[in-house]
């Protein structure tokens, strides 16, 4: 009798502690509900803005969400006097026909090398360099004639591009020949660990066509631009310098700190401190000035401010060196006993180990400059063709023909969120391995 | 295979901290040789100056016949074996093995043809392609000891290379080594901790404290005739029992008084002791747990002690006895030595004395801790 | 006091103790640190004597080759068979003394008045006279080129010595090759550090040292070279920002100053507790989506604050999207003057930094989370603890010990958190002397002072200031937190 109570009085008490819990977590979704709505309102609201006419529903933030009409008008307004959308095609036709063609190459190539097992190296290696060099020919005619004849002026265009498609070959073919090394293959017990890894070595040959025929292209055929337009182009490239300086200064600097000792280390870490503690604007007329005296103000604004990005990168070590100290050092003994130079271990060891410090600190080096007004724009001062897609924006929100520029902001914004959310969202992950092993480690 | 020579060799940290004094030694062609001591002996800094990784403060060091005091760790030809292994995570096995071959330009089919022989004999030929990660503890300890030996090296460098590993994979490795020694006859240099490794592993054993050598030896020198109080407290396991005693000299004869013993130190010894001079004195008097005897027919010339603790390992027994003033000594008693009767009163707090052969103690001077007889 | 009896202290008395023990502790610090300040400066000029010393003994002792060294720099390495280095040194002088001459002595030599030949019209022509602003960069840059190489010169004179030593002890020289060599190798840090120093030196520590000089001169919009001159006013500046009167702007600065702190601790800590809080709501366990909310709420993060941050702020606007609602609804019939009164907007923009900085905070107190140890929680919920004994017991003061460091470069940040405010409401409403609004920071406020009222002179003041609260506040909390590490070694 008892004991059946104490079964109920249990029962009883699980339920109500079951219940609790279920009180909880509904409060806890419910507050998230409302935060998401919050965050997402604004990106909405952004986006359905940039979707009413300039021209039709004239006005500022007007006292209604929803486009009466919704219309493409203020996207049109961006790309206004370019030929963007033609020239973007051209490039990618490029880009996707010379990345198939030498897929298929270097697959020919590689079965060439099969079969030619049983002789020697050296022909092995005519085999493989004579065809590739046939499809370069291919691939120059091909990229000529699918320019029209933008080319034929210019004998230096068709060289530059002739040498980066060569690059692109020869790494190619190392790669290829690496991963099929035959001695390799004769090790009992290989296998391949990872099966996709075929599939990722062609997209990455894709993408690095891509941006070869872009590059290509940009020498090539320039298009014309509107102001958006080549704002946007001031702020990519910018974003795109910017990141492979600044990543190349920073793990170096990190590198140093972290891994070698030498006579000074503490020093430049202490110096480094106390200038951080000064504001980065209070320099901002030397800076000017320095630049100017270069040549890299106004018209030479984008140079000029790759230049103060990166110039003074080498401070921000902190979290790449937090990084850099978690690898044992014994990994950095052990090399150089293994007849490895400082400079082998950085490349050999070090380098391949660090790919998530190395890809936070590739997308904030790219992020930041999207967001920079200030350097950017009093670098620029004044001078339109100079400014990156913040100053541009800012100038179109903060002019006394708000009214009228209102959604051309919006679309422009979308445009610059999009891809720069979308490639944060992708790389997340590094993301959020910096900053916690960063916050952890001050 | 080269010989090393240490002379004077010292470290300093920092201005201050003095890491090795004055550290000389000689070490023979493929000879093997083991540094062993409690950590921050400075025996792992001793062996990093050898590799190179710490500068040399002081002194010569000499590998074969070149002054490589300031020559970089690869140009020394030396391996070394770490003990967290430091294997390279992003390459697999075969291109860890691979990694120093390549770094020296060495052709194809040279590399290939050592890594295989080299997995070949650690028996890691089936891991080869495999990454770091995916393998157990001893595998990366022999891929570690495989990385090393595809060198060739002159000198074979080892960083408590077992410490890392659970006991029964130590006890397997450890005569591991001992085979590849046979099989790799280089100099090797061996740090450890333990000193069962240095005991069996080793030619010659250098046990160090606070950056001193104390003692360099062969296994068998070191244990028969410590040379100091640590030493002996060191080498051996469960350690050497300590008891204060009085040294009595009667005509040519050296007695040691104790606990109200009597103890003749027989003619050996009392050659030694007269020949340094020594009058009767206070001493500690060491006896190793294993040459101790129970004693149950109550002759004389015995010590009585109450038993505290009552350890069956097996074979035999280890007794922890507290004597008379407190000082607590540990007995290593062959269970086959006892009866079924014998062994059932061994319980807490059961009288029991001992004794022990005069010929297998040692007598350390109380104050300067070194050995009387040496 | 010993131990025992600390432990065996009630809550209230440890802090107070703790505090006693502060303060008591105080004297004896500063003491310290001026003691360690004293001795830093004595080893300074004793380490200045023995170099005196080396170099007058290394000059007896030397052969030909070193003491010729004095005189022409590297020209011992190269007659030891060392071209590379000596070149390199010979290179250096010379470069050195042909800036001297031709360039770096004039301004040198007119760096104390900055200038005293004014421009002028003659006629239609204008003549040209001194260029303050050159003078002092170029001046600046000079006295930086006069100490590298009075170092390079100290160096070039020990490198004989060296030399010297080792042929005498019978070892061979290195050669050009082997010092390429090194480069790459023992020498690595040189060419790892060599690009990302002189970028540092060029573009932060010069106009650093730029700057703070220019605090000491009447640098402003009367003063504009190369139109006009301007010349040092020893501490007028700093009279000027910090004491009160109808010309000086202590008032504005006790302001501005207040409101900086006062943001940087809201956009500080609120958002830590608020984020902190966020994280532990997300990852409960039974949550479902954890990686949803996540997602949308770092959507801030990833959005370029220039878009969302203007796009939000007109929202709020008079005719802002909000307003507009709000009153078609009839909630309220005036627009809520969010931008317009100094109170609201100080108020919104605290709250749409919550929007910015709670997901930050979400993504770090995440990773924290994971990280404590699961068996300290399961040893609580033994010893009787319930969810929020703890919350309070262990994820706070783990939190708070993990991320100690991280607070203290966020409040830095945000006491330097430029942006928010300049695209939120760029330091609106106005209306304090000095030109300066309601909601600005001492950044925003310099930033204005450079760029639309070019008055340098106070902006570097300003400057400076910044640096000196950075500074105070750095090294207190530096100085506290090892007694933090004490007592709640989670490691």
């Amino acid at each position: 009798m008892t004991n059946n109570a104490n079964v109920a009085a249990g029962q009883q008490k699980l339920r109500s502690k079951r219940g609790h819990e279920r009180r909880i977590n509904g409060t806890i979704y419910t507050v998230l509900v409302i935060m998401s709505i919050v965050w997402l309102v604004p990106f909405v609201f952004l986006v359905l803005q940039s979707f009413r006419s300039y021209k039709l529903e004239k006005g500022g933030m007007v006292d209604y969400l929803i486009p009466k009409t919704f219309s493409l008008d203020n996207y049109a307004f961006l790309f206004e006097g370019s030929n963007f959308f033609s020239w973007l095609g051209q490039a990618l036709i490029v880009a996707v026909a010379v990345a198939a063609v030498t897929a298929v190459l270097i697959h020919v190539c590689g079965r060439l090398l099969d079969k030619g097992e049983g002789e020697g190296r050296g022909t092995r290696v005519a085999l493989l360099g004579g065809s590739l060099l046939i499809g370069f020919v291919a691939l120059v005619g091909l990229t000529m004639a699918l320019q029209g004849f933008a080319l034929a002026g210019s004998w230096v265009k068709a060289l530059i591009s002739l040498a980066l498609f060569v690059l692109a070959g020869w790494i190619m073919a190392r790669v290829y020949l690496k991963q099929d090394s035959k001695l390799l293959r004769s090790i009992p017990g290989y296998v391949v660990e990872d099966k996709h890894e075929g599939l990722k070595k062609f997209c990455a040959m894709f993408a690095e066509f891509g941006a070869l025929a872009l590059i290509a292209q940009c020498i090539l055929a320039p298009m014309t631009m509107s102001q958006y337009v080549r704002w946007y182009g001031n702020t990519l490239t910018i974003a795109l310098f910017t990141s492979v300086i600044q990543t190349v200064i920073v793990l170096s600097v990190s590198y140093a700190l972290s891994r070698l000792r030498f006579k000074g280390r503490k020093l430049i870490m202490n110096v480094v401190l106390i200038l951080g503690l000064f504001p980065g604007f209070l320099t901002m007329i030397t800076l000017y000035f320095l630049l100017k005296q270069m040549g890299l103000t106004q018209a030479g604004a984008v140079p000029g401010l790759i230049l103060i990005y990166c110039a003074s990168s080498g401070m921000g070590y902190y979290i790449s060196k937090g990084f850099f100290d978690t690898i044992p050092k014994s990994l950095d003994e052990s090399a150089r006993i293994d007849g490895a130079t400082r400079f082998q271990v950085f490349l050999k060891i070090i380098m391949p180990l660090a790919k998530p410090i190395v890809i936070y600190t590739i997308l904030m080096a790219f992020m930041a400059p999207w967001g920079d007004y200030v350097f950017a724009s009093y670098v620029a001062f004044g001078h339109q063709d100079g400014y990156n897609v913040a100053v541009g924006l800012y100038n179109w929100v903060n002019t006394n023909d708000f009214q009228n520029y209102f959604t051309r902001f919006c679309a422009g914004g979308v445009l610059v969120a999009v891809p720069i959310t979308a490639l944060f969202l992708a790389l997340q992950k590094y993301y959020v391995e910096g900053v916690t092993g960063g916050a952890v480690k001050g | 295979m080269a010989s090393l020579k240490l002379e004077h060799v010292k470290k300093v940290y920092d201005k201050n901290v003095v890491a090795v004094h004055d550290f000389n030694l000689e070490i023979k062609d493929k000879e093997f040789i083991v540094f062993v001591g409690p950590s921050g002996c400075g025996k792992s800094t001793t062996l990093r100056m050898i590799a190179g990784l710490e500068d040399i403060s002081g002194g010569t060091l000499t590998i074969g016949d070149r002054v490589v005091n300031d020559v970089e760790p690869k140009d020394r030809d030396i391996a070394m074996v770490f003990q967290n292994y430091a294997l390279y995570p992003h390459i697999t096995v075969y291109e860890n093995m691979a990694f120093s071959l390549r770094l020296r330009k060495m052709n194809n089919e040279e590399v290939h043809r050592r890594v295989c022989q080299a997995a070949e004999i650690l028996g890691i030929t089936e891991y080869l392609a495999r990454k770091p990660k995916n393998l157990s503890g001893g595998q990366r300890q022999r891929v570690a000891i495989g990385r090393a030996i595809v060198r060739e090296p002159q000198v074979f460098l080892m960083d408590e290379p077992l410490s890392n590993l659970d006991a029964k994979l130590r006890n397997q490795m450890r005569a591991e080594i001992i085979l590849l020694r046979k099989r790799i006859d280089t100099t090797f240099i061996y740090v450890t901790h333990d000193q069962t490794e240095a005991m069996t592993l080793g030619d010659r054993i250098v046990i160090m404290k606070d950056g001193y050598i104390q003692q360099v030896g062969t296994p068998q020198e070191v244990f028969e005739t410590p040379r100091n109080l640590f030493v002996a407290g060191f080498i051996g396991s469960p350690q050497m029992n300590f008891l204060k005693a009085r040294l009595v000299k009667n005509g040519g004869e050296y007695f040691a008084e104790l606990y109200g013993v009597r103890i003749a130190m027989g003619a050996e010894k009392s050659a030694k002791l007269a020949a340094k001079g020594v009058g009767g004195q206070d001493v500690i008097l060491g006896v190793r747990p294993e040459h101790t005897q129970l004693v149950f027919d109550g002759r004389d010339g015995t010590i009585e002690g109450t038993l505290r603790v009552n350890e069956m390992m097996g074979s035999e027994l280890h007794l922890h006895v507290d004597l008379a003033d407190g000082t607590s000594v540990i007995l290593r008693i062959p269970t086959l030595d006892l009866t079924e009767e014998q062994r059932r009163g061994l319980i807490y707090g059961s009288k029991l004395r001992f004794a022990f052969p005069e010929k297998v103690t040692h007598l350390f001077d109380p104050k300067s801790e070194e050995s009387l007889l040496f | 006091m010993v131990d025992l009896d600390y432990l065996k202290m009630s809550k209230p008395q440890k802090m107070l103790h703790d505090l006693g023990r502060f303060f008591t502790g105080l004297p004896g610090r500063v003491g310290r640190g001026f003691m360690k300040l004293g001795l830093n400066i004595g080893r300074c000029f004793k380490g200045l004597w023995l170099s005196v010393v080396d170099l007058i003994t290394t000059f007896r002792d030397g052969d030909w080759k070193t003491r010729l060294s004095y005189l022409v720099m590297g020209s011992g390495s190269m007659a030891r068979g060392q071209w590379g280095r000596g070149l390199l040194f010979f290179l250096f002088q010379t470069v050195f003394n042909l800036y001297m001459v031709n360039f770096g002595m004039a301004y040198l030599a007119k760096l104390n008045t900055l200038g005293t030949v004014a421009t002028e019209k003659v006629g239609r022509k204008t003549v040209y006279g001194d260029n303050s602003f050159l003078i002092l960069l170029y001046g600046v840059l000079t006295l930086f080129f006069v100490l590298a190489f009075i170092y390079t010169w100290r160096m070039n004179i020990k490198q004989n010595k060296i030399s010297q030593q080792i042929l005498a002890s019978g070892r061979k020289l290195k050669r050009t090759k082997d010092d390429l060599q090194s480069l790459m190798d023992s020498q690595f840090h040189k060419t790892l550090l060599a690009l990302p120093t002189l970028g540092v030196f060029v573009f932060t520590i010069l106009p650093i040292f730029f700057m703070i000089l220019v605090a000491f001169t009447n640098f402003d919009y009367n003063h504009q070279p190369p139109a006009k001159l301007f010349t040092w006013v020893g501490f007028e500046n700093f009279k000027t920002l910090l004491s009160s009167g109808s010309a000086s702007y202590g008032d504005t600065f006790k302001q501005v100053l207040f409101w900086t702190l006062v943001w940087a601790f809201f956009a500080t800590f609120l958002n830590y507790f608020l984020g902190m809080f966020v994280a532990i709501m997300i990852n409960k366990k039974g949550i479902k989506l954890k990686k949803v909310w996540r997602t949308i709420l770092v959507m801030t993060i990833a959005i370029p604050q220039f878009v969302s941050l203007l796009y939000v702020s007109k929202m709020f606007a008079a005719d802002g999207l909000i307003n507009t609602y709000l009153m078609k609804w009839h909630w309220i019939s005036q627009p809520i003057p969010f931008w317009t009164n100094p109170g609201w907007a100080r108020f919104t923009i605290i709250l749409i930094n919550i929007w910015i900085g709670i997901p930050y905070l979400m993504l770090i107190a995440t990773g924290i989370l994971m990280n404590i140890p699961a068996d300290l929680y399961e040893s609580a919920r033994i010893d009787g603890a319930n969810a929020v004994q703890m919350y309070g017991k262990i994820t706070l003061p783990y939190m708070l010990f993990v991320t100690g460091p991280y607070l203290l470069t966020s409040f830095t940040g945000n006491i330097n958190n430029f942006n928010v405010i300049f695209l939120l409401s760029q330091g609106k409403p106005m209306g304090l002397a000095g030109n300066a609004g309601h909601t600005d920071l001492l950044i925003t406020w310099l930033y204005r002072m450079t760029v639309s009222d070019t008055n340098y002179k106070i902006a570097a003041v300003i400057g400076i200031m910044v640096f000196v609260v950075l500074a105070v506040i750095n090294l207190v909390v530096y100085n506290l937190i090892p007694s933090v590490k004490n007592e709640e070694d989670f490691q």
